[in-house]
């Protein structure tokens, strides 16, 4: 009887599944026909004459220069450098963001008393900051470490402390039912139940995250991916720029891309529709 | 209508399974409950329920109907150590109810799975905190609870996989892996299809007449009240209050077919439905007024 009642439920999941899988892939084909219309047009533009080349280089100048990058030593050096200060900013904002957010979600008290001034930190325009924390920090890492960490905590934290605030009410009253209380509700119950939230504020925390040490770079460098960019807009190689440009864009989307997989291997319970808030 | 063998709350003609426990002290000894909820806003407090008194023999089998709103499950709560009570106590085998405990354990209406747990994990959720039952063993309790409520071969599922019943049945065996001896359910069914409904209440009597577990159930149904239980307490509202205590005297095993037929059942119907009416009326008359 129970497989009975059991089939028309699975069945349904998949096809939901089925359709959405067919819709996205319809999606994705029409954006990647856009794009390379534009890039089409980007092309015959510049080929043209209607735009001159040094100020806006056509999309194989681009390519051209950007494979010359993957084998320049130099790159490559700049690039470890910016990814190590996001990889240790982003890993600080997580620690800092997740404990705290769900201290502050959970406990009433702290939620009366910090949760104000996390709010008004979070509406605080901390690119204003960058150059107090460069005078502060230095141009090395410490500056760019600390805009990441700055950058991508807010996020972070306020989704987790969002998430403590709606764990499900039924689920705490059956934990106690079963003896659970103390930490073992917190590890058991809370933080499992708002690490949907977490997940999703850690994938928005990750691309201001990056932005902060792109920024960093940008305002007082001495190394680093903003730092190249910078450097080749300064002396006018449109190209690299642009291919400086194009190694950002594909970075930012693999790190989302990955915690997106990371969303959907940590927490498949969670119906993404219904935290339309994170 | 006359009824003169039913209003006998202190003498239950169990059947079968457990006569002879009727002896000794109550297993669950309600004295003088009220719970007070306060107004936040208006500073007043409202009567939730209100001088319940009742007691439940060990093994017995006694179910809980009210209109909603009546606070049975207010009730329940109290005896599960869930909310505090404002006057008079609850015992449990002689000791008051000062929080959960091991010997209880709740059916909820809305199954409170964990949603990350497989069906296998979410059953042992039930007896994670209790160090003597989580050593070796453990994995044997959990399978044969799953077992037991017909689960076997959804172990590695999730609830979101299942269907309202069957995640009720989860709900179920998490209830009774650690072997409590007073099960709590909370109108277990109330969120279940119709036609599941029918074949859980007949399982729920199998598996309780088999198990000896002294139940309290809460339901808004006549006639899963009359089926399941030993004894039936009808709650009236406004405020919440132990309106009559039945003893169905039906022999048991009971099945939803069979039942339809038995005089007793069909009296105690009428009653019911007589009762019932009554507070549902009351209770429309008061909104209007």
């Amino acid at each position: 009887m129970s497989i009975q009642t059991q089939l028309p439920a699975l069945r349904a999941t998949g096809r939901r599944r089925g359709t959405a899988q067919r819709g996205e892939a319809r999606w994705t084909f029409l954006l990647i026909a856009v794009v390379l219309a534009i890039l089409a047009v980007w092309e015959a533009v510049v080929r043209a004459g209607l735009v001159p080349e040094a100020f806006l280089p056509p999309p194989s100048k681009v390519l051209t220069a950007f494979l010359a990058l993957l084998v320049e030593g130099e790159f490559w050096q700049a690039f470890a450098f910016s990814m190590g200060n996001v990889v240790v900013g982003l890993a600080l904002a997580i620690v800092v963001g997740v404990v705290v957010g769900l201290a502050v979600g959970w406990s009433p008290v702290l939620r009366f008393t910090v949760a104000p001034f996390l709010w008004l930190l979070y509406s605080t325009p901390k690119v204003a900051l960058a150059p107090v924390i460069i005078l502060a920090l230095g141009l090395g890492s410490e500056s760019k470490i600390a805009l990441t960490f700055l950058l991508a905590v807010f996020p972070i934290l306020l989704n987790t402390m969002e998430g403590a605030v709606t764990v499900s009410p039924s689920l705490v009253r059956a934990a106690r039912v079963f003896g659970v209380r103390g930490p073992a509700l917190g590890w058991k119950v809370i933080f499992p139940a708002t690490l949907p939230f977490s997940l999703a504020g850690i994938r928005r925390g990750a691309a201001l995250g990056f932005t902060g040490e792109v920024l960093g770079e940008f305002l007082g460098g001495t190394g680093g991916l903003g730092h190249m960019l910078e450097q080749a807009a300064y002396q006018f190689e449109m190209d690299e720029a642009l291919a400086m440009v194009v190694v950002m864009v594909i970075i930012a989307n693999l790190t989302l891309s990955l915690i997106g997989l990371l969303q959907r291997k940590l927490a498949p319970w969670h119906d993404e529709r219904t935290a339309a808030a994170s | 209508m006359a009824l003169p063998d039913i209003r006998t709350p202190e003498t239950t003609e169990r059947s079968m399974t457990s006569a002879d426990t009727d002896v000794g002290t109550p297993l669950i000894q309600v004295r003088d409950l009220a719970v007070h909820y306060s107004h936040r806003r208006t500073g007043g407090s409202l009567v939730a329920i209100e001088d319940v008194n009742l007691d439940v023999t060990d093994g017995e089998f006694v179910t809980v109907l009210g209109p909603s709103g009546c606070g049975k499950t207010t009730f329940m709560n109290v005896v599960a150590g869930l909310v505090a009570p404002s006057h008079g106590q609850v015992l449990v085998d002689g000791k008051p109810v000062t929080g959960p405990g091991p010997d209880r354990a709740v059916v909820f209406q809305d199954y409170a799975l964990l949603p990350w747990r497989t069906v296998i994990d979410n059953v042992r959720f039930g007896l994670e905190m209790q160090p003597h039952l989580r050593g070796t063993g453990w994995r044997e309790r959990v399978q044969e609870a799953i077992e037991t409520v017909g689960l076997a071969g959804f172990e590695q599922s999730y609830p979101r996989e299942l269907s309202g019943g069957m995640q009720q049945r989860v709900g179920l065996a998490r209830a009774i892996v650690a072997e409590p001896r007073i099960l709590l359910m909370d109108e277990p069914l109330g969120a279940v299809d119709a036609l599941t409904r029918e074949v859980m209440r007949e399982e729920i009597e199998r598996l309780i007449t088999a198990t000896g577990k002294t139940v309290l159930f809460i339901t808004h149904s006549i006639e899963e009240a009359i089926l399941l239980g030993d004894r039936i307490v009808v709650f009236k509202s406004h405020p919440g209050a132990v309106k009559e205590v039945l003893t169905t005297g039906i022999e048991r095993p009971r099945s939803e077919r069979s039942i339809q037929s038995d005089a007793r059942f069909l009296e105690l119907r009428d009653h019911l439905w007589e009762a019932l009416r009554g507070e549902a009326t009351a209770a429309a008359t008061r909104s209007s007024s």
